[in-house]
């Protein structure tokens, strides 16, 4: 069963790359973001910048929808193709074009799998820091759509932070070049900076140039177990009192702690209030001299139990308790959704607070986990979304988490994107006017509100 | 596969997946953790061809947003039951799983074809029907037919799938094992134990020298090994066809056979054979006369590699074998039985062996039951990744324990010269150990 439109699209880029059945079109109308989804009218695996031309100019002549979709692990809904049309996949645009060593830069296409990028600048002793939670299946240009963060950037920043040029492709079929090798480039307004985290609403990204770093040569690990979590949010504090800026700085709560005891068993104390997985990295004395610091931190805030790792191994073990937080809470409930507020670091007790006010008022089970260091937190809501009544209640908490997010300082959105799923705060957190300044610039690259609709903008009420 | 279907009849057959599998779809977050472990994902790249996209196809079914079509039913049948993506799942959803819960309520309420029916109601039931129509088959190899056949590919010009079946053939023993060694195996030395052994349908058919020496190293490890006769498919087949009600009879006569013999452990050397021995214990669950004997027949049930890691004591001198291994997992092993240290731990032990793993993770090398047959093309490209995976490890052998892998990785080897030799890890250890005796 082969409609028109897909005929259309097959005759332009070749069989094989057209997906329209039933099944396929079901298998395409999701991402990882909870109960959305909407199925699009044809699928297209571009495999050239030829093709994006192509499907972008038929779209056009068909004044259809075009949403741009990697592997669809996005967690506010960038990918989903709320108005139909066509999802264009970049998955199959996975060349490692060159890894310049003399000039610390990656060329990439979309497609690449941000691990397997890690992968291959490690290899010549260098390094791409950011590292999103679904870094082994999420791809480059998703991760720069979303300007994606991870458990180091605290210390060395995200996807943007390290994005030198781009080659777009604008939603009528044009193709634009931005940005240079140059880590000094200010020659006009820089939209090169402007497109991460432009959810793929502005252009269709067909080449990435990264900026690379040299390998940290050593690191140390630590877990630090709390009776009380103000002790560990004042850990946070006495680290940066201190002057240092540990690559990792993540905290769990005691519901994350007995949910991954639940399902693990690796012998945390079931009535530890919080823990807090600290790394440093860096040169040896570097690190020796911040180890100490750490230690000092830890303690003169109260710390229970203080594990340090002798190696390489045991650090991969004490990492263990993180990488099992979200796996541990999804396995409690149906349903798991979970938002990314953030703060300013100072007022993470205060938003952790908020956030167990919530959990009782709206009767919930909301397991908090996340990047302390950087004030980014997870509040991860654990439901059925069979179960009408309590997923109302969870808008109802996520509404109070957000409101106290924005009125302490923080955002509504620290790594995963507005997409659908926020768009709704996001006039309040900047305002009126910001927003009418942003349909402006989307307007000048899609007049026509073809590219990603139904993203970042609130929906106008019908 | 399916021949008419009713679509109507299977949606609803689907609908009743009891609360526990309906809760299993539920509880996928639909993050994507499985994509990159999934082989048909890897190979075709397309979220149908995914774990992720299984269970949305499943649930849209279940709810009538997705006919159960033509194609809803191939797709049910992409999956190569590797259980990889059960190994990698946050939510721990039980994808493989659903896939075959999804095959059984198609074919419930699908006419079947009529081979289908006699292969998995009549033909593997019973392994001395089965060796007899081996018959033409062992004479075609004894005569030398096969080696005029395989010269002149006269095959190719009849149909390429037949001819890469013939080149899939091993070469048959002239007796199944079960006819050829007694019922009861004493231990070497003083006996520690009697355990049962499973003699899987390739194992006792095709592969009985690999076996005996899996029987060798248990008697020459201090037990005594009791073969019953008359054991019965363990249901694999039936399993991965949808079939459950002659899978059921053979089970329950599996479980029957060994409980009157008083074993401590019941040892297999087929991986598949032991997933699905260790899988009574749910399959026969709603079985009420048999829940509770399958329950205490599956907790005997250990994979050779399991077994023996603990049996072969500190007594026991490994001789060397001075080479470059690695091990294929058999994906009903690692990700079936979530068993992977034991056989690294026993091929360690030998003195002289080298061991480096296949840096994939435990992919599949697409030998599948028989869907290297059914799904050649995709089966090919899956095996050729594992090949290259096992290139990076520059192995002089290849070491595995179930005999699909063997036969496919066995093809692969000489469909594309490569230089590493292939063993059962039974026949490995023998060796060894023979070696280690003869030290002493």
């Amino acid at each position: 069963m082969t409609s028109s439109l897909a005929r259309k699209l097959e005759e332009l880029v070749g069989r094989g790359k057209v997906f329209s059945s039933d099944s396929e079109l079901l298998c395409y109308s999701y991402d990882a973001t909870p109960l959305v989804s909407h199925r699009p009218e044809a699928v297209v695996r571009v495999t050239s910048e030829q093709d994006i031309a192509a499907v972008l100019e038929l779209a056009a002549q068909e004044g259809l929808p075009v949403t741009p979709r990697g592997s669809g692990t996005g967690l506010s809904g960038g990918s989903v193709p709320v108005k139909g049309g066509i999802v264009l996949l970049t998955t199959a645009m996975n060349r490692i074009i060159e890894i310049d060593a003399d000039d610390l830069s990656v060329t990439v296409e979309p497609g690449v799998i941000t691990a397997d990028l890690h992968a291959a600048v490690e290899e010549l002793g260098l390094f791409y820091p950011p590292d999103p939670g679904s870094m082994k299946i999420s791809t480059i240009g998703g991760n720069v759509a979303e300007n994606a963060g991870g458990l180091r950037g605290l210390k060395y920043g995200i996807t943007g932070d390290y994005l030198l040029s781009l080659d777009l492709f604008l939603i009528d079929g044009s193709k634009v070049h931005y940005g240079t090798k140059c880590v000094k480039d200010v020659a006009g307004y820089n939209l090169t900076k402007f497109l991460a985290g432009s959810e793929g609403t502005i252009g269709f990204f067909s080449k990435i140039v990264l900026k690379l770093i040299p390998k940290p040569r050593t690191k140390k690990t630590f877990l630090a177990l709390y009776d009380d979590i103000l002790d560990a949010a004042r850990t946070v504090s006495a680290l940066i009192a201190r002057r240092i800026i540990p690559s990792t700085l993540e905290l769990m709560d005691s519901v994350t702690i007995n949910c991954v005891e639940d399902h693990v068993h690796i012998g945390l104390p079931r009535d530890v209030a919080a823990l807090l997985l600290i790394e440093t990295d860096g040169h040896p004395e570097v690190v020796k001299e911040e180890a100490a610091g750490i230690e000092a931190a830890c303690t003169a805030s109260r710390v229970r139990t203080l594990r340090i790792a002798k190696d390489a191994k045991e650090s991969e073990e004490l990492f263990t308790a993180r990488r099992n937080a979200l796996t541990s809470l999804a396995r409690v409930k149906p349903t798991t959704i979970l938002e990314d507020v953030t703060v300013p670091r100072p007022r993470i007790p205060e938003m952790m607070e908020t956030i167990r006010e919530a959990a009782a008022k709206f009767s919930l089970r909301i397991g908090t986990f996340g990047h302390a260091g950087d004030g980014n937190l997870h509040p991860t809501c654990l439901t059925d979304e069979r179960d009408r009544d309590e997923i109302h209640r969870v808008e109802q908490a996520y509404d109070m988490i957000f409101q106290r997010a924005i009125s302490l300082g923080g955002t509504i959105s620290g790594e995963h994107g507005t997409g659908i799923t926020k768009s709704k705060y996001l006039p309040q957190l900047v305002g009126p006017k910001a927003i009418e300044v942003m349909k402006r610039i989307k307007a000048a690259f899609d007049p026509e509100g073809r590219l990603n609709p139904g993203k970042i903008f609130p929906e106008p009420m019908e | 596969m399916a021949t008419s279907l009713n679509a109507d009849e299977i949606a609803g057959a689907l609908a009743t997946l009891d609360i526990h599998d309906y809760g299993d779809v539920l509880q996928c977050m639909r993050c994507g953790s499985c994509l990159p472990h999934c082989p048909t994902y890897r190979t075709d790249g397309i979220e149908t061809q995914s774990p992720r996209g299984r269970v949305a196809m499943i649930k849209a079914v279940i709810d009538r947003r997705l006919q159960a079509s033509e194609e809803f039913v191939e797709h049910m049948y992409h999956c190569l039951d590797c259980r990889n993506c059960q190994t990698v799942c946050p939510a721990g959803v039980k994808v493989g799983e659903l896939v075959l819960e999804a095959r059984h309520r198609i074919e419930e309420h699908t006419p079947q074809p009529l081979l289908k029916r006699f292969m998995l109601g009549s033909a593997i039931r019973d392994q001395k029907r089965l060796s007899r129509y081996l018959t033409p088959l062992r004479a075609y190899q004894l005569t030398g037919l096969q080696k005029v056949v395989r010269r002149s590919h006269i095959l190719k010009w009849i149909s390429s799938d037949l001819e890469f079946m013939e080149a899939l053939l091993p070469t048959l023993p002239s007796r199944p094992l079960a006819e050829t060694i007694p019922d009861v195996i004493p231990a070497v030395g003083k006996e520690k134990g009697r355990i049962g052994f499973f003699l899987g349908c390739a194992m006792n058919l095709v592969f009985a020298e690999v076996s005996r020496d899996t029987i060798a190293v248990l008697t020459r490890s201090g037990y005594t090994v009791v073969v019953p006769k008359g054991q019965q498919c363990c249901g694999t087949p039936n399993i991965a066809e949808g079939e459950r009600k002659v899978y059921r009879e053979m089970a329950e006569h599996n479980v029957a056979l060994f409980e009157d013999r008083d074993v401590d452990a019941i040892v297999c050397d087929c991986a598949a054979c032991g997933m699905e021995l260790k899988a009574y214990r749910e399959t026969l669950a709603p079985v009420h006369r048999v829940a509770h004997r399958a329950e205490a027949f599956s907790a005997k049930i250990r994979d050779v590699s399991e077994f023996l890691v603990a049996a072969l004591g500190p007594e026991i001198t490994f001789g060397t074998i001075a080479e470059k291994v690695c091990f294929h997992d058999p994906c009903h092993l690692r990700h079936g039985q979530k068993l992977v240290t034991p056989q690294r731990e026993l091929l360690r032990r030998i003195p002289g062996v080298v061991f480096s793993d296949i840096p994939d993770e435990g992919q599949c090398c697409g030998s599948a039951g028989i869907y290297n047959i059914t799904h050649r093309g995709r089966a090919m490209r899956i095996l050729e990744a594992k090949v290259e995976a096992i290139d990076k490890t520059a192995a002089d052998r290849v070491v595995t324990s179930n005999p699909g892998c063997f036969l496919q990785l066995d093809y692969a080897r000489k469909h594309w010269n490569r230089e590493w030799s292939l063993s059962h890890i039974s026949q490995l250890l023998r060796s060894s150990l023979e070696r280690g005796e003869t030290m002493q």
